[in-house]
C-alpha cells in the first residue's frame, strides 16, 4: 500500500518571483516526513506540486517507478488535507467522507452499502463514531480536522498529503491531535508529507524534517540529526526556539551538553 | 469557539444595545419610506388595473395582441434567463477560480450593461445587425432576421440582464475560494461531477436570487427592446412596451391591467424565492455558516 | 479539466444564442401578412381601415385572410426603424420627408415615390389646431396668444415627432403673415412661443396624454385627428378646440417600400393596400376618424361637417418643400437649435 515518493529538483516561477528553485527530497515508504520553513519558503508549493494541484516548470515527482506527470489526478490517488479542511459545507460527514468514492466512475465504484460501511470504518477510525449525520457546521475543529483525514484517507491514497495540519486549531486540542496523528500514521501506514511552519509540531510528529528557506531546502534528516548538526546558519537559527519536551528521540546527551534540556525532559 | 460551535438554531437576541426607542423610530422610518415609494405605487397599479371592475380587468387579457405581447414576454425570457444561469456561472467561475490576462477587462465588461443606459445597449444592436450596420447586409443575403424581429429582442434583453446572475455569484464564489474544488479533485472527482456537486449547491442561493432578479428584469426591460422591437403588434411588442401602447391609446383600464400582471409575475418571483428560503432555511444556515 | 468544464459551457452558451436567432417571426394563423409602419396618432385610423381592407381582399381574392401588422411612433423615428431594416411593406407617415429619408438613405423606393399616387401620395391629410381646457380659461384665440407670459403651451419635439414639425411650421406661417415676412419678428415670436413650453415630449400622442391625461399645460398644438380624439376619449366637457386664422395643409403621405415587399413577397397586395386608401370606403373611414379626405365626395357629410374651415398653408408654397424646410429650421443647429433654449 505505502510508495515512495521521489521529488526529482522540482522548479516553478510564480511570475517573476521563484517559489521554488530546483528541491530533490526522497520519501522512503511509510515515512512520515515534515516540511518545514518559514512563510514564503515554498514548503506549500512544494506539498501542491506533489499533489497535482500545481505544475512544476521543471523536474519530476514519482511516485514508487511511476512518474505522477502522467497521471491525471484521479490516477494519483492523492490524500489531501487542505490547512481549513475544505469540508464539503452542504454535506454531512457521511457524504463528505465517501465522496471520492461516489465520485469513481460507475465500473470501479462501490455499492451504496460498501461506502456505507468503509465509511463507518473511517468513522471510528477517527474516533468520530455516531457523527456521521452531523453538518460540517455542527463540529468542532478538531473534529472537522478529524473528518477531512477520514475523507482523504476513504480514497486509499498512495500518499497522504497534509497542509498545515494543526494551524486552524487552538494550541491545547492542537497537542492532543499530534499525538493521535502519530498513533494512526503507525496503525495506517501512509507515506505521509506534512507543511507546517511550527518547529515543535515538525519535531514531535515527523521520522525525517526537510527544512525549506527561500525555495530550496536546506536540510533534511531526522530530528535528532538536525538539533545536532544544523547544517546552515539559517537552519540553527530557525530551530533555536524548539522545545525539547516535543522532540522525538532526542539525541538527550547532545541536547544536555548544549544546556537545553531542563530536567523536566 | 471550536468545541462549542454546535448550533442548532438561530439564536435571536439584542445584539446591539440601542434605546427600543430608537430602534421603533429606525423601523417606522424604514416602513414609510418604502410604503410610499414601493408598496403604494404598486397598489395603485392594482386598484387602476381593476377600476372599472374585474371583468374588465379580465376582458384587458382577451386581446389577441395583448396575449401575443404576454406570450413574448415569457418567451423572452425563457431564452434569456437559462442562457445568462450559463453565462454568469461561467463568466464568476472563469473569474473567481483562475488568474487570467484580461481578468480585470471580463470584469468590467460584466458591468458595461449597468454603468450604460439600456437605450445604447439597443442601439449597439442596430449598429450591428440592423440594415445599415455591419452585419446588416449579410443578415439580409441569408434571409436572417435578428433586429426587428424576436432575436433581437432576446439578444437586447440577455445583454441588459447578463450582469444579474454574475454580479450575485462573483463576490459569494471570491469569498469562498477554490479549497473545496481543488479538494473534490484530489478525491477523484470529474471537473462536471465538483461543479454540480461542490460548487453548484456551495452557489445555489446566490444563483437562485440571482435568477430571480435577472427574470424580473428580461420579463421588465423597456428601453433596450423598444430600441430593437419595430413596435409591431402582436408580433414584436413585449408587455412594458404594450403597456406603453395601450396608454398611448387612452385605453388606461388596459394598460393597467397588463401592468398589474407583470406586476404580478414580479411578486410572484419574490413569493417563489421566499417560499424556497422557508421550505431550504436549514440547508441555507448551514451553507451560510462555516 | 476546469478548463474544459469552462469550455464546453460557453459552447452551451453559443448554442443557445444559435437557437435564440434561428426563431423567427412567422405568425402561423394568416395566409398574407402585411406590415404597416406608421406614426403614433394613426392607431384608431388603420385599426377601422385594416378591417375594412382585410373583408375587401378576402371577397375579391377567393376568401384569401390576409392581417395587417401595425408599427406605430414617432414619426422619424419610424422611419429610422425602417432604414436600419424594420420590413415594412408600406409605410403612411406624418411627413414626405420622412419617406424621402427611407429613399435617399435606405434606398428601399425610388427617389420620386410620391408622383406614384394621387395627390402626391396623400390619400388623407389632417391639419394643426389647439386643445384648451373646456371654456378656454386663458382666452386663447390664435398663434399669437400662445406667447402671453406664464401660459405653458404643449407640444412634442420636432427633432422626433412628425407633428410638432407640422406645429412649428403652422406657427411660422402665422407669425409671416402677421410679420408681413419679417424673419427676425418671426423668430422673436417662435422663441417666445418656446420658451412656453415646459417639456418636449419624442411624439405627438406622448404630448397629448401628458397634457389630457396628467393636465400638464394650458394649450396643446396638435393634429386635428388627435384633438378630436381627445374629445371623443375624456369627453366634450373637459376640452373644447380652439382652431386658429390660419394653419397648414399637413400632408401624410403613403408608400410601398419596395424592396421589402418584394422580399416578403408583398408586392400585389401592399399596392392594393395603398390604392385602397384612395377608395370611397376608406375616404369615407378617414373623415369619420377625423382626418381630411382627399376626396370628400365620399365621406359622410356630418363627419366632413365636424372638421373646421381653416386657412391653410402648403408646405411647397410656403416653405418650398419639405427638404427645404427640413434644412432651413430642424437639421442640427439650424434655426430651431438657434432658437429654442431649454429651461432647465
Amino acid at each position: 500500500m505505502s510508495v515512495s515518493v521521489s521529488i526529482r529538483n522540482i522548479a516553478k516561477d510564480f511570475g517573476r518571483y521563484p517559489a521554488l528553485k530546483g528541491v530533490s527530497l526522497d520519501v522512503a515508504p511509510g515515512e512520515l516526513v515534515a516540511l518545514l520553513g518559514p512563510s514564503g519558503s515554498g514548503k506549500t508549493t512544494l506539498l501542491r506540486t506533489v499533489a497535482g494541484l500545481e505544475f512544476q516548470d521543471h523536474g519530476e515527482v514519482f511516485f514508487g517507478d511511476i512518474n505522477a506527470d502522467e497521471l491525471t489526478l484521479r490516477e494519483r490517488r492523492i490524500g489531501f488535507m487542505f490547512q481549513h479542511y475544505a469540508l464539503f459545507k452542504h454535506m454531512t460527514v457521511m457524504d463528505n467522507i465517501a465522496f471520492g468514492l461516489r465520485a469513481r466512475p460507475r465500473g470501479t465504484r462501490p455499492t451504496e452499502i460498501q461506502i456505507r460501511s468503509r465509511v463507518l470504518d473511517l468513522l471510528a477510525l477517527v474516533q468520530l463514531d455516531g457523527l456521521e449525520a452531523r453538518y460540517p457546521a455542527q463540529l468542532s475543529g478538531g473534529q472537522r480536522q478529524r473528518v477531512a483525514l477520514a475523507r482523504a484517507l476513504a480514497i486509499e491514497p498512495r500518499v497522504l498529503l497534509l497542509d498545515e495540519p494543526f494551524g486552524a486549531l487552538d494550541a491545547k486540542v492542537r497537542k492532543d491531535l499530534r499525538r493521535w496523528l502519530r498513533e494512526l500514521h503507525a496503525k495506517t501506514g501512509h507515506t505521509t508529507l506534512f507543511v507546517t511552519h511550527d518547529q515543535d509540531e515538525a519535531f514531535e510528529l515527523a521520522d525525517r524534517i526537510a527544512i525549506l528557506n527561500q525555495g530550496m531546502i536546506e536540510q533534511v534528516g531526522t530530528p535528532a540529526e538536525i538539533l545536532s548538526h544544523p547544517s546552515s546558519p539559517f537552519v540553527s537559527d530557525f530551530i533555536a526556539d524548539v522545545s525539547i519536551t516535543a522532540v522525538k528521540n532526542p539525541n538527550l546527551t547532545w541536547l544536555r551538553n548544549k544546556g537545553k534540556v531542563t530536567t523536566a525532559a | 469557539m471550536a468545541d462549542y460551535a454546535f448550533i442548532s438554531g438561530v439564536k435571536a437576541r439584542n445584539e446591539i444595545g440601542e434605546s427600543k426607542i430608537i430602534r421603533r423610530v429606525l423601523i417606522g422610518c424604514a416602513i414609510a419610506f418604502l410604503s410610499a415609494v414601493l408598496l403604494f405605487p404598486l397598489v395603485i397599479v392594482f386598484t387602476e388595473g381593476l377600476r372599472k371592475g374585474i371583468t374588465f380587468f379580465l376582458n384587458g387579457f382577451t386581446d389577441p395582441d395583448t396575449l401575443a405581447a404576454v406570450r413574448l414576454t415569457l418567451l423572452v425570457a425563457a431564452i434569456a434567463v437559462p442562457f445568462n444561469i450559463v453565462f454568469g456561472v461561467a463568466a464568476s467561475w472563469a473569474v473567481t477560480k483562475f488568474n487570467f490576462k484580461g481578468k480585470n477587462l471580463l470584469l468590467t465588461l460584466i458591468d458595461l450593461p449597468f454603468s450604460i443606459s439600456p437605450v445604447i445597449s439597443g442601439l449597439v444592436y442596430v449598429l450591428l445587425f440592423g440594415a445599415q450596420g455591419w452585419l446588416g447586409p449579410w443578415l439580409r443575403a441569408h434571409h436572417i432576421e435578428i433586429i426587428f424581429a424576436v432575436p433581437g429582442i432576446v439578444l437586447a434583453t440577455v445583454f441588459v440582464t447578463f450582469p444579474f446572475v454574475a454580479r450575485e455569484l462573483i463576490p459569494l464564489m471570491q469569498a469562498q475560494g477554490t479549497a473545496e474544488e481543488e479538494a473534490a479533485l484530489t478525491l477523484g472527482a470529474s471537473g462536471w461531477h465538483t461543479f454540480f456537486n461542490v460548487t453548484l449547491p456551495n452557489i445555489k442561493w446566490a444563483l437562485l436570487y440571482g435568477v430571480l432578479l435577472c427574470n424580473a428584469r428580461a420579463m421588465g426591460e423597456f428601453g433596450a427592446v423598444s430600441v430593437v422591437s419595430g413596435h409591431i403588434r402582436g408580433l414584436t411588442d413585449t408587455m412594458p412596451l404594450h403597456i406603453e401602447i395601450l396608454y398611448n391609446e387612452y385605453n388606461f383600464a388596459a394598460a393597467f391591467a397588463v401592468a398589474s400582471l407583470l406586476a404580478g409575475l414580479a411578486l410572484i418571483t419574490l413569493i417563489l424565492k421566499s417560499l424556497l428560503e422557508w421550505r431550504y432555511a436549514e440547508q441555507l444556515a448551514a451553507s451560510k455558516r462555516h | 479539466m476546469i478548463i474544459s468544464l469552462l469550455r464546453r459551457s460557453l459552447l452551451g452558451a453559443v448554442a443557445s444564442v444559435a437557437f435564440a436567432a434561428s426563431i423567427s417571426v412567422t405568425p402561423a394563423f394568416a395566409d398574407k401578412t402585411l406590415l404597416n409602419v406608421s406614426y403614433d396618432p394613426t392607431r384608431e385610423l388603420y385599426k377601422a381601415i385594416n378591417e375594412a381592407f382585410a373583408a375587401d381582399w378576402k371577397a375579391k381574392h377567393n376568401g384569401e385572410v390576409i392581417t395587417i401588422n401595425q408599427s406605430h411612433g414617432g414619426s422619424g423615428k419610424q422611419a429610422r426603424a425602417v432604414i436600419d431594416g424594420l420590413k415594412a411593406d408600406v409605410v403612411t407617415l406624418a411627413l414626405a420627408g420622412d419617406i424621402d429619408a427611407i429613399a435617399s438613405k435606405g434606398k428601399l423606393l425610388p427617389e420620386d415615390w410620391a408622383k406614384r399616387l394621387p395627390h402626391n401620395s396623400v390619400p388623407y391629410s389632417s391639419t394643426i389646431v389647439f386643445l384648451v381646457k373646456k371654456g378656454n380659461p386663458k382666452g386663447i384665440k390664435d398663434w399669437g396668444d400662445l406667447t402671453q407670459q406664464g401660459l405653458q403651451v404643449i407640444t412634442p419635439n420636432p427633432k422626433t415627432s412628425g407633428g410638432a414639425r407640422w406645429n412649428y411650421l403652422a406657427a411660422w406661417a402665422w407669425a409671416s403673415k402677421a410679420n408681413g415676412g419679417d424673419e427676425a419678428k418671426i423668430k422673436n415670436f417662435i422663441a417666445d412661443l418656446y420658451r412656453n413650453v415646459p417639456v418636449l415630449d419624442t411624439g405627438a400622442r406622448g404630448s397629448t396624454t401628458t397634457f389630457a391625461e396628467r393636465g400638464i399645460g394650458d394649450v396643446l398644438i396638435s393634429w386635428e385627428s388627435d384633438a378630436f380624439l381627445a374629445l371623443d376619449e375624456f369627453g366634450a366637457d373637459k376640452f373644447e378646440i380652439v382652431v386658429p386664422s390660419l394653419s397648414i395643409n399637413a400632408e401624410t403621405p403613403v408608400a410601398v417600400i419596395n424592396e421589402n415587399a418584394k422580399a416578403n413577397g408583398n408586392e400585389e397586395v401592399a399596392k392594393a393596400y395603398l390604392d385602397f386608401l384612395y377608395t370611397p370606403e376608406a375616404q369615407k373611414i378617414a373623415a369619420h376618424q377625423h382626418y381630411r379626405p382627399s376626396d370628400p365626395t365620399a365621406a359622410d357629410p356630418a363627419d366632413l361637417a365636424k372638421l373646421p374651415k381653416v386657412e391653410l398653408v402648403n408646405i411647397d408654397n410656403a416653405f418650398g418643400g419639405w427638404k427645404k424646410a427640413q434644412a432651413t429650421y430642424f437639421a442640427d443647429g439650424a434655426i430651431f437649435d438657434q432658437l429654442y433654449k431649454p429651461t432647465n
